[in-house]
């Protein structure tokens, strides 16, 4: 026996008080009455057999300091030791995302909590329970946790994944803990058909389940506004026709929809297509209900929809760059380049970008990106660089691509092709003030820079006409950094927007950004740091998460949507083994029974009752 | 004293009754009790024959009618009554608040008018350890009364009392009239042969216990030293208990049935009397549904 607060037999220290007391009151009150006859008397018809007349005078006292004995163990909360009567439980819980598949309306993962609940329950007092999870990270939730009620607490928060879970790593954390605990039994709570277990015991919470997906679902929003939607639809059980349906923006009737036959475990594709304006999200859906509904519907969101996408075009030949910028989407104006025709005040706040081609304006824009094609004349200090001259070649040259391999140079010249040539004739010597990173040379000179100016707006500067005297347009690697620097200087906030749960979600943070707030699907909120030109965040839920940026310019806002990963979609699916390596000992633990204290206080209080009613018949009754 | 002993109110009460004599009294004078002897009170006893001398106008001429012989008719005597009152006057009745000795002489304060009014004579004695003091010695009428009866007041309690030592050498008559022993007979010491002793010399015996409330029905709980009015050094020390409060419940019904016992079988009368019931109710009910006053 050990007693778990020791303190409490510090009550004890009552007991000689209580001594003390009854000694200095136990004076017998002396009284002198008319006569003793009838007192001295009463002794012939006392019943002396009785020996507790013997100790009635102290009796009180017995049971007073009987309480206070009572009490202090109590409070000492004593608990037994049963020799080998305890195990060392170590769970293993998949908290995969198919463990969120629901029967007969409880959860997988609902199952295997209650699974592992009634084993603790029925554990013997003095076991120990270590839980180990596997979701977005592998971790062990509790460790070698003594405490029923603390153990049933913690299992209580454990909370599934929306990811694929990673059972090899779970088996080499629990392989750890059998070599520090040889006399552990583990326990593999899982959805997966386990072919080989050592030792470790599988409970299979799966049962017979349907389940319908969708995947690689896209979208086209080409001319004369016809949006079409491909994709495929897969059932994993059974061969099934399927309505896939199309909701645009949230929309209570769906815009298309379309039957899919499918065969079990194959993929079957379809499209959809119709007449629609702008849009900003298309929500896809089977109609048909499954037991894990957390792949049937996907949501695309229009990148550009909410994005400050206009551009302004400042040039005489703007037919190039008009091309461009259509391919990708996004809307222009076109004003010549002459300084009757632009006049910054007029425009100011309306583009999110200035391309400004083979002319130099009288003064930087400072509400967004800024392109300099082929300046013609030097620009005031905020714009960061300097023409120097012009530098005209004797024979075509090629272009050098910048080898770094800094993330900023290798994200602007992601897609191209080393191996393709890009030749000038022309070009313009350039000098800067600021930190500008180059893509392209010639000769050792930056010919292609990319940066911020003055007013933290992003700017890229060509050193060289794309058309007259140079091949850039029409080149691999010149249309591909074109793209990339549109992308560069004017880009969305985030890169997809459609992921799958696991996945890193790149955010590209604004110039002049103060805070990006990612909102999960379950609405936690999370904020990135700003200090990067990209912030990454790891998707851990399926559904739509928000992502907004606060700039001076105002807020972004962009919307992801999360997929579940397409490893969960089988419900079904089959482990070929879980190992935890070692040899378990069959030693097992000491027990202890400890569930005295509610016992005391009940002893307790029958002897205070029993005590006040002596007290009552000593003092009261005639 | 004198005030709470007489209480004019219920002796004009008392007037009314009359004192049941089990035995013919054989006193010296006329009274209002009828005698042994034969007298010249109106209550016919007899036939006797005619002797020369005897008063003739008793002779019964219905009887020498029918047999031609003279009879003399005979009557029963009336004597007076001796009342001897006998107060317990030993510490155990006057200790305290018990009231028992204001309760014990205002009995005998009753007793003693109630025989003055039937011309009775009376005798009022306290006993003290083995002492017979006469307070009131052969009182005589109400004038009597009034001047003897503040004697009472002056009575002390303190000492011991021994019964049969102070009465039984004492002169008790014979045969004429009742003796009242007022009393707790709280003690070991003998009583008994006084009882005996009374009765013997034919006497209508009356013991009278007062008890007070607190002897009836204590309330002392918990560890007491009692020690005796009386005397010092009998004490009882206990921790008061309910089994012994049970207990002392047993006794005191022991050491009623006791003396209720012994006078029922001596032919004397016993009551119980409370330290604070009222007199008059003694009297009026008690007394009068023993057959001891009428």
């Amino acid at each position: 026996m050990r007693l778990l607060y020791p303190l409490g037999l510090l009550g004890l220290l009552a007991i000689p008080f209580l001594i003390a007391i009854y000694i200095i009151k136990s004076k017998y009150t002396e009284q002198t009455i008319t006569s003793t006859y009838l007192w001295t008397l009463s002794e012939r018809f006392l019943k002396r057999k009785n020996p507790i007349n013997r100790i009635t005078g102290i009796i009180s006292l017995i049971l007073q300091i009987f309480i206070v004995i009572l009490i202090s163990w109590a409070l000492a909360h004593p608990v037994f030791t049963l020799p080998g009567k305890a195990l060392d439980y170590c769970f293993i819980l998949d908290g995969s995302a198919s463990m969120q598949t629901v029967e007969d309306g409880e959860s997988r993962f609902d199952a295997g909590k209650e699974h592992i609940s009634k084993m603790i329950s029925s554990a013997a007092d003095g076991s120990t329970f270590t839980l180990i999870t596997t979701g977005n990270t592998t971790d062990m939730v509790m460790k070698e946790v003594d405490d029923k009620r603390t153990a049933l607490r913690r299992l209580d928060a454990v909370e599934p994944a929306y990811v694929a879970s990673n059972l090899a790593t779970a088996a080499e954390m629990a392989t750890r803990y059998l070599e520090e605990n040889p006399s552990c039994r583990f326990y593999l709570i899982t959805d997966r058909a386990v072919e080989n277990a050592t030792n470790v015991e599988v409970i299979n919470v799966a049962g017979n389940v349907t389940n319908y997906a969708l995947d690689e679902v896209t979208y086209t929003y080409g001319g004369e506004k016809n949006l079409t939607v491909k994709g495929k639809a897969f059932s994993y059980e059974n061969d099934a026709t399927l309505t896939v349906e199309v909701f645009v923006d949230g929309g209570n009737s769906p815009a298309a929809s379309a039957d899919v036959s499918v065969t079990a475990g194959a993929a079957a594709d379809f499209s959809m297509s119709w007449t629609q304006e702008e849009f900003t999200s298309l929500t896809v859906k089977i109609k048909q209900s499954d037991n894990l509904t957390l792949d049937n519907s996907v949501t695309l969101y229009n990148k550009r929809a909410d994005a400050k996408s206009k551009a302004l075009i400042v040039s005489n030949q703007p037919n190039f760059i008009k091309f461009t910028l259509s391919a990708l989407g996004i809307s222009y104006d076109v004003v010549e380049a002459n300084d009757n025709a632009y006049n910054y005040d007029n425009v100011r706040g309306k583009y999110g970008l200035y391309i400004f081609q083979n002319y130099t304006p009288a003064a930087m824009p400072t509400d967004g990106a800024v392109w300099f094609v082929n300046p013609d004349t030097g620009v005031d200090e905020t714009s960061g660089f300097t023409r120097r001259s012009a530098e005209i070649l004797p024979n075509s040259t090629r272009l050098q691509l910048n080898p770094s391999s800094k993330n900023r140079v290798e994200a602007l010249l992601k897609n191209t092709d080393k191996a393709e040539g890009t030749y000038v004739k022309e070009y313009i010597k350039l000098g800067t003030y600021r930190e500008f990173t180059t893509l392209v040379y010639c000769g050792g000179d930056p010919v292609v820079l990319a940066g911020n100016n003055a007013y933290g707006n992003r700017e890229v500067v060509f050193g060289l006409d794309l058309i007259e005297s140079s091949d850039f347009a029409m080149s691999y690697n010149g249309r591909i950094i074109l793209y990339n620097l549109i992308e560069y200087t004017f880009p969305s906030l985030v890169d997809s927007a459609k992921l799958y749960c696991g996945e890193p979600m790149s955010v590209n943070v604004p110039a002049n950004c103060t805070g990006v707030k990612v909102e999960s699907p379950s609405g936690k909120e999370e904020y990135l740091s700003t200090s990067d030109a990209i912030a990454e965040y790891e998707l851990t839920e399926v559904g739509e998460y928000t992502v907004t940026a606060v700039t001076s310019n105002g807020t972004q806002v962009a919307k992801v949507y999360s997929q579940l990963p397409v490893a969960e979609r089988t419900l079904n699916a089959a482990e070929s083994h879980f190992t935890v390596s070692g040899e378990i000992s069959t030693k097992k633990r000491d027990g202890r029974y400890g569930e005295l204290l509610y016992a005391f206080i009940i002893l307790a209080v029958i002897v205070v009752a029993d005590w006040a009613v002596y007290c009552y018949e000593q003092y009261q009754l005639r | 004293m004198a005030k709470t002993v007489i209480d004019d109110e219920l002796l004009q009460q008392i007037e009314l009754l009359q004192m049941l004599v089990k035995n013919n009294v054989a006193g010296m004078f006329g009274g209002n009790h009828k005698s042994k002897t034969y007298g010249s009170s109106c209550e016919f006893a007899d036939y006797r024959e005619y002797t020369p001398g005897d008063d003739i106008t008793k002779i019964d001429w219905n009887a020498y009618a029918r047999f031609e012989k003279l009879y003399t008719k005979l009557f029963l005597d009336e004597r007076q009554m001796h009342t001897r009152i006998y107060i317990d006057a030993s510490n155990s009745m006057g200790f305290g608040k018990s009231k028992k000795d204001e309760q014990a002489l205002k009995i005998a304060a009753a007793f003693a008018y109630l025989s003055v009014c039937e011309m009775d004579k009376v005798s009022v004695y306290t006993v003290q350890n083995k002492q017979l003091n006469a307070v009131i010695s052969g009182m005589l009428g109400k004038e009597a009364y009034v001047s003897s009866i503040n004697a009472l007041n002056g009575v002390t309690f303190s000492g011991d009392s021994y019964l049969a030592d102070a009465i039984v050498p004492s002169t008790v008559g014979y045969g004429d009239g009742m003796s009242i022993i007022i009393s707790d007979f709280l003690t070991d010491n003998d009583y008994e042969s006084a009882i005996d002793h009374l009765t013997s010399k034919k006497r209508h015996v009356l013991c009278v216990q007062v008890l007070s409330k607190e002897e009836l029905r204590p309330k002392a709980r918990g560890k007491m030293h009692f020690f005796d009015s009386e005397d010092n050094n009998r004490y009882y020390r206990k921790n008061i208990t309910r089994e012994i409060a049970q207990a002392y419940k047993k006794a005191v019904e022991y050491a009623t049935g006791r003396i209720r016992d012994y006078c029922a079988a001596r032919g004397a009368d016993y009551l119980l009397v409370g330290a604070e019931d009222p007199v008059g109710k003694m009297f009026f009910e008690r007394l009068t549904d023993e057959g001891v006053l009428k």
